[in-house]
């Protein structure tokens, strides 16, 4: 029984399992990529195409392209720290909250703006839509921003917690470490590309 | 080559060892049932939540007197959400993440009692990580979604043997049409890669596991919940649309559409995380010395179809969230009122759905790929030919998609490039049969009920494939397109092709799988009356859609009666043939004459491991020094 166990549960090692957690992983970022490649595919579709001017009707208000930018800074800034933290690791336990900070306050930011939104009008029966093909779109790349978020923090989460105990295996939670990181990283290029789109009103 | 019997019912490794009892763990507890209780009581919680909500006085247009239909779609489809969540919550599928996030893992003997050691039957009924039971649960779901899908085609035909008959109202017609459409599409992207992806795959390779047991169990309970959200389109009143789910139509169907939306995101997150699981596997944890070169043609095959499924099915997945915000939150993608268009989701939904199809074919052919070697005792002819055909179609498709949509007015000036790129698919198609009948020549078949349904793939994707390419040529799709001669086309490549491929591979894998031979006799009735009625019904079909009968609608000129009488006969053949199947495989499986463990006298690695398969599947890691095609003989 306890050689059964043992087998079935380390029959590779760390390193391999590290290995292999870390590429699924990346293969399910690019299915996320998929994703992202068709709501930015949208935006330009739906852009270019400006179906009886409505794209961004007249008199409807938007967001500044700025406002894209500032809602992923704090993806920038958590894999930056992230990494740096990676390259030390006497440094992780503090790394590893400031990335989780800096998330919680862009998911702030993000939640913020789509409790705000400028441009839902109401219709003749008084019900809300959201005017323009733009605010579409817009609130669907502020959706997926606050979804990596919620991932993310998540992530973020797990890893300090998971700093301050010693019951893992050193090795494994190494390559998990690095595993995160390809997923924050990730998180900062998919909303980089977010913003870059929102620019284009 | 070496053949051992085993007797299942004697000694079962996975049953004679003592059931780990991790202490005070709630995952001992936690099952199918208590899934189906939390996620009932989660469904209902938020439907009576939000109905109350949305039915306060703030909320209802009481001088119009209606209920806005946004409000019941975002009720309903919230509710559907939260079955999903609230039985996978019941199930014990949050478990690991959330020991992961508080830094306590799993122990040992917790791991241990997920992948179902020492348990019965009742490990089938949890969230049991083991992937050969993960293979089990597959291949029931699939028998389930085919078994429902073909019963729709039934009544499909039923209906339309005579003009006029009305053995069903239009509308259930139409929602018979879509709803027998995504319920086959759902069980033929899983026919293959499901089943024996799961369950032979890994040993094929020579691994102990899945990478991602736990993700493994994920994906199929996943699909699982998913299954109930599809029936419930009926209670709801059916989808009008299709399985093409076309907007603004879609946008503007009754609740039932918020069924088929749901459905679509969830079938999309399973495939996802079994993509990545399958790919992952076949990446990292094949045996020593297998190299590239020596990893089985079937592997390969379900790699790649995974591989393609992964990019494919978000833009899906991404069409279907736009269709649903538009039905709830009034955004509008689809909406050409607020500067959206329908060929948005045209151009999404078919970026997804051509490259759809060789994810359901894929892995049928290469299923084919496996057998004939061992039944015609030759190699594999030209391995590498196989995965450029392969490659190429996987590449190809991705190319193709508006082939789809000649007739939308969509970029006509790009009908002619992707009339060229849809041809030269036929290109790669064609290694595939060069591969199978080089393989073949000069060989002396065993011709047993595997090999035939290399015979029968060879016949029907031929016609699925020839046909295909008139439908690729803008002037001749100018005349077929939305006739039933798309329909024919499309049913022989993928029932034709896929489905014929999946059963061969069943027929093939059975003995490992149940440790019984399938039953010859009903086999060979079953197939015969399979590819005769098939042939008849779809041959019929391509006759009336020629004379142009158009498809999706519930009746027809007198000019179609005989064909339509024809096809409706060749369906009720194939109807009976897949009853007898299904009693073939239930009665082996039940008592079927005990396999040996390696009855074809195979060369891959599966065949080396007695049933039970333990769990580990290989008491020392395999060491693989030769390609798997070794044959140098026939055999008597």
């Amino acid at each position: 029984m306890a050689n059964q166990i043992e087998f079935y549960v380390h029959h590779d090692s760390p390193e391999k399992v590290g290995r292999r957690e870390r590429l699924g992983v990346r293969i399910l970022i690019v299915a996320d990529g998929s994703f992202l490649f068709a709501m930015i595919f949208s935006w330009f579709y739906l852009r270019n195409l400006n179906t009886n001017n409505a794209w961004l009707p007249k008199g409807v208000h938007s967001y500044t392209a700025a406002s894209g930018w500032w809602a992923v800074a704090a993806f920038i800034v958590a894999a930056i720290v992230h990494r740096s933290g990676l390259a030390k690791a006497s440094n992780r336990k503090m790394t590893s909250v400031i990335a989780l900070l800096a998330l919680t306050i862009g998911m702030v930011y993000q939640w913020n703006q789509m409790a705000h939104m400028p441009f839902i009008a109401q219709d003749a029966a008084g019900r809300n839509f959201y005017n323009g093909a733009y605010a579409s779109n817009w609130v669907l790349l502020a959706g997926a921003n606050m979804f990596h978020y919620i991932i993310t923090i998540f992530i973020a989460l797990g890893l300090v917690i998971r700093g301050y105990r010693a019951s893992v295996d050193p090795v494994l939670e190494e390559w998990r470490q690095r595993t995160a990181g390809s997923w924050f990283t990730w998180c900062a290029v998919a909303g980089i590309l977010a913003a870059f789109t929102t620019s284009f009103k | 080559m070496t053949t051992l019997t085993h007797n299942p019912a004697a000694s079962d490794p996975a049953t004679s060892r003592p059931v780990p009892q991790p202490k005070k763990s709630l995952i001992t507890r936690l099952h199918m049932g208590t899934g189906m209780v939390v996620g009932i009581v989660f469904c209902w919680g938020t439907y009576f939540v939000l109905r109350h909500h949305f039915s306060s006085p703030y909320r209802i247009n009481h001088d119009e007197g209606l209920t806005d239909s946004h409000n019941v779609n975002i009720t309903l489809l919230a509710s559907m959400f939260m079955w999903c969540l609230g039985f996978l919550i019941g199930i014990g599928a949050l478990i690991g993440p959330f020991r992961w996030l508080i830094g306590k893992d799993l122990t040992a003997e917790e791991q241990l009692y997920l992948a179902g050691d020492g348990q019965d039957w009742k490990r089938y009924f949890r969230y049991c990580t083991d992937h050969k039971v993960v293979g089990i649960q597959y291949l029931v779901g699939v028998m389930t979604l085919l078994g429902a899908g073909g019963t729709m085609a039934m009544m499909i035909r039923t209906n339309l043997v005579t003009p006029g008959s009305h053995f069903v109202a239009p509308h259930v017609y139409n929602s018979l049409v879509g709803l027998h459409g995504i319920t086959m599409i759902i069980a033929l992207i899983i026919v293959s890669t499901g089943p024996f992806g799961n369950f032979i795959m890994p040993i094929m390779i020579g691994a102990a596991d899945m990478a991602f047991p736990r993700l493994n169990a994920l994906s199929w309970w996943v699909l699982f919940t998913a299954i109930p959200v599809l029936c419930s389109a009926w209670f709801l009143g059916g989808i009008p649309t299709g399985w093409t789910a076309y907007a603004p139509l879609s946008t503007q169907a009754g609740p039932g559409m918020n069924a088929f939306l749901a459905t679509i995101i969830i079938f999309a997150l399973s495939t996802a995380v079994a993509g990545a699981n399958i790919t992952t596997t076949v990446v990292a944890m094949r045996a020593k010395g297998m190299t590239w070169n020596r990893v089985p043609i079937f592997v390969v095959g379900a790699t790649i179809s995974v591989a393609l499924a992964v990019p494919a099915f978000p833009t899906f997945m991404a069409a279907m969230i736009q269709t649903g915000l538009d039905r709830t939150f009034a955004t509008g993608f689809y909406d050409a009122n607020v500067g959206g268009s329908g060929w948005l989701y045209a151009n999404l939904f078919w970026i997804m759905g051509h490259p759809e199809v060789y994810v359901i074919l894929i892995p049928g052919v290469a299923a084919l790929m496996e057998i004939a070697p061992v039944f015609v005792r030759k190699p594999l002819f030209s391995y590498g030919a196989a995965i450029a055909g392969f490659a190429g179609i996987a590449g190809l498709s991705i190319l193709v998609w508006a082939h789809h949509m000649y007739m939308s007015g969509w970029m006509p000036s790009l009908n002619g490039p992707f009339m060229v790129t849809t041809e030269f698919i036929s290109i790669p198609t064609g290694l595939l049969f060069l591969v199978l009948i080089g393989t073949m020549w000069r060989g002396r078949p065993w011709m047993k009920l595997p090999m035939l349904s290399v015979y029968a793939f060879i016949w029907d994707f031929l016609i699925g494939g020839i046909t295909g390419i008139y439908l690729s040529d803008v002037p001749a799709d100018n005349y077929l397109h939305g006739s039933m001669y798309v329909t024919a086309h499309f049913h022989y490549t993928l029932m034709g092709a896929a489905l014929t491929g999946a059963i061969g591979g069943l027929a093939f894998w059975f003995p490992k799988m149940t440790g019984r031979m399938l039953n010859e006799r009903g086999g060979y009735i079953s197939f015969w009356l399979v590819q005769i009625g098939f042939n008849v019904l779809f041959l019929g079909m391509f006759l009336s859609g020629a004379e142009g009968q158009p498809r999706r609608v519930a009746d027809y000129a007198q000019i179609f009666a005989h064909a339509n009488l024809i096809s409706t006969a060749g369906a009720y053949s194939v109807g009976l043939g897949a009853l007898i199947l299904l009693w073939s495989i239930i009665h082996s499986a039940r008592s079927g004459k005990i396999a040996p463990m390696n009855p074809w006298g195979s060369k891959t690695l599966e065949w080396t491991v007695p049933y039970p398969v333990p769990l580990v599947n290989f008491d020392e890691p395999p060491v693989v020094t030769s390609d798997p095609y070794g044959y140098g003989r026939s055999v008597k």
